[in-house]
């Protein structure tokens, strides 16, 4: 642990992916969680399109160590009939704590309507929605500035804050122009400036830390935060604080 | 346990650093002494140096470029960059002659668009093998098949394998058990548990610590390899010893 903050990892994965050696092993996960002191980790299940299958298999993984693990629920308009149930169900029974998005794995801009009734239910219950923001056509997040005024109760989070410019770019541009706007930080591409400039643009109140485990290792995306130039006070916010606020914990 | 700041334990030299703007990239340091800054902040006392003119313009002006930024600065070490060219062959061995070449880095072929293929750049290939002098290519920008092709004639020649990317994940273990004087530098290399599985199979002689600073940051790799969970002298040999080893411990 670092002393007198909970560090939450705010972007985790449930699930293998063996083509990049990712490998879902919650003891390795855990080994570099405890080396680094991070305290908790978001995780979510994004290879299934019916949701449920992956959502049981979060609720299973976060089951056997739930003082360290979070889930989130994921849903994909690829299957419209069983998005809005299955979403209802894992927030409801199987009491998964937010939501993730993954829109290259569908056809539908983050703007295209098919996404609404996922907006709208965040939005009558104050959850946060994470969602893959990056290079590829849907999941641009200039979006944001286009879906977060309209569902204010919800919080929603870029992941990875765009990743590139000038996705980056747009990604700051949206946590200024929205409150309820937020950026992760976790991304192979570790340019050295981003978290100053995540921090100085949209403020440490709005950037939180994530790694991609276990896509990637924690140790090195919570190093760009340890070794960033910002105060402290701003390295306490982003690798804990502003998650736990966010998530009510 | 860990803190919010960090500086590393044990001596660091780093096999991965570029110097110069690029024509389309501008750095964030103009000068040896805002590098040595940088360095000194995350505590990295010597650093192997290259000019980013050479990964796809010219060789040859990027190699005359980097005299100045080593000159009086005795913690930075020169890496020529060279390519595919008679002419860059030619400052390398004139170079050589003077005893400046403790090492050689292979222009980025991709974006050059001349593959690392055997009848390009075989004779480069032997005269670093029958000199001793070790070859870094990045597999961010060298086509890994082209790599494992290649390399595999000239069984002799130590190599630096830099800029591997999660991507690479299924090719690095391939690499390094066909290749067995090919080194892994570590700047983007971020798997969870593939790079310690790595180190039982292959050893920890087999990794070098590098930035691949500006491109990356310079101090997020350095912090996750002191938190690896190595021994002391597993952290220096990731760290700085087998990259002087590499080098042949020699001065420049």
């Amino acid at each position: 642990m670092i002393t007198d903050i909970t560090v939450i990892d705010f972007h985790g994965h449930v699930g293998r992916w063996d083509s990049f050696g990712m490998d879902d092993t919650p003891a390795a996960m855990l080994q570099a969680m405890d080396a680094v002191g991070i305290d908790q980790s978001c995780v979510f299940n994004i290879f299934h399109s019916d949701g449920t299958t992956g959502n049981d298999s979060t609720a299973q993984f976060v089951g056997q160590h739930p003082d360290r693990f979070i889930g989130f629920a994921y849903v994909s308009p690829l299957m419209p009939k069983r998005m809005m149930p299955e979403l209802e169900r894992a927030i409801d029974q199987l009491g998964l704590k937010a939501i993730k998005l993954y829109p290259p794995y569908t056809l539908f801009p983050l703007d295209n309507p098919v996404w609404d009734p996922i907006y709208d239910f965040a939005h009558q219950r104050g959850l946060v929605i994470i969602i893959h923001t990056g290079t590829e056509p849907t999941a641009q997040p200039r979006f944001l500035s286009k879906i977060a005024p309209r569902f204010p109760g919800a919080s929603f989070v870029a992941g990875h804050a765009g990743n590139v410019e000038p996705y980056r770019s747009q990604a700051i541009q949206a946590a200024q122009e929205c409150p309820n706007v937020y950026l992760e930080t976790c991304s192979s591409f570790r340019s050295p400036g981003v978290i100053e400039e995540l921090v100085q643009n949209a403020g440490p109140d709005r950037v939180l830390f994530g790694s991609d485990t276990p896509l990637m290792d924690p140790r090195s995306q919570i190093g760009k935060i340890i070794t960033a130039t910002i105060s402290d006070e701003a390295k306490r916010l982003i690798l804990g604080e502003n998650a736990r606020r966010l998530l009510s914990l | 346990m860990t803190t919010l700041s960090f500086q590393a334990k044990v001596p660091v030299f780093d096999a991965n650093v570029g110097v110069g703007h690029r024509h389309d990239r501008i750095s964030p340091f103009e000068n040896a002494t805002e590098l040595l800054a940088e360095m000194e902040r995350h505590g990295v006392g010597r650093a192997l140096i290259y000019h980013v003119q050479g990964e796809r313009l010219s060789t040859l002006d990027g190699n005359n470029w980097l005299e100045p930024w080593i000159k009086g600065n005795p913690e930075l070490y020169p890496q020529w960059v060279v390519g595919a060219t008679a002419d860059g062959l030619d400052q390398l061995r004139q170079l050589h002659t003077e005893g400046k070449v403790t090492n050689v880095r292979l222009h980025n072929t991709i974006e050059c668009r001349v593959p690392f293929v055997d009848w390009i750049y075989g004779e480069l290939l032997e005269w670093l093998s029958v000199q001793r002098i070790p070859l870094w290519v990045s597999l961010a920008d060298t086509p890994p098949v082209e790599i494992m092709e290649t390399l595999r004639r000239y069984p002799d020649l130590v190599t630096v394998l830099i800029g591997a990317h999660y991507t690479h994940s299924l090719m690095v273990r391939p690499l390094l058990r066909y290749l067995p004087n090919a080194h892994l530098e570590l700047s983007r290399y971020e798997n969870l548990r593939n790079l310690l599985k790595l180190k039982e199979e292959f050893g920890p002689e087999r990794f070098v610590y590098g930035s691949f600073y500006p491109r990356y940051a310079m101090g997020p790799m350095l912090f996750s390899i002191h938190h690896l969970g190595l021994n002391q002298s597993e952290l220096m040999a990731f760290c700085s010893g087998n990259l002087e080893r590499i080098l042949g411990d020699q001065k420049k």
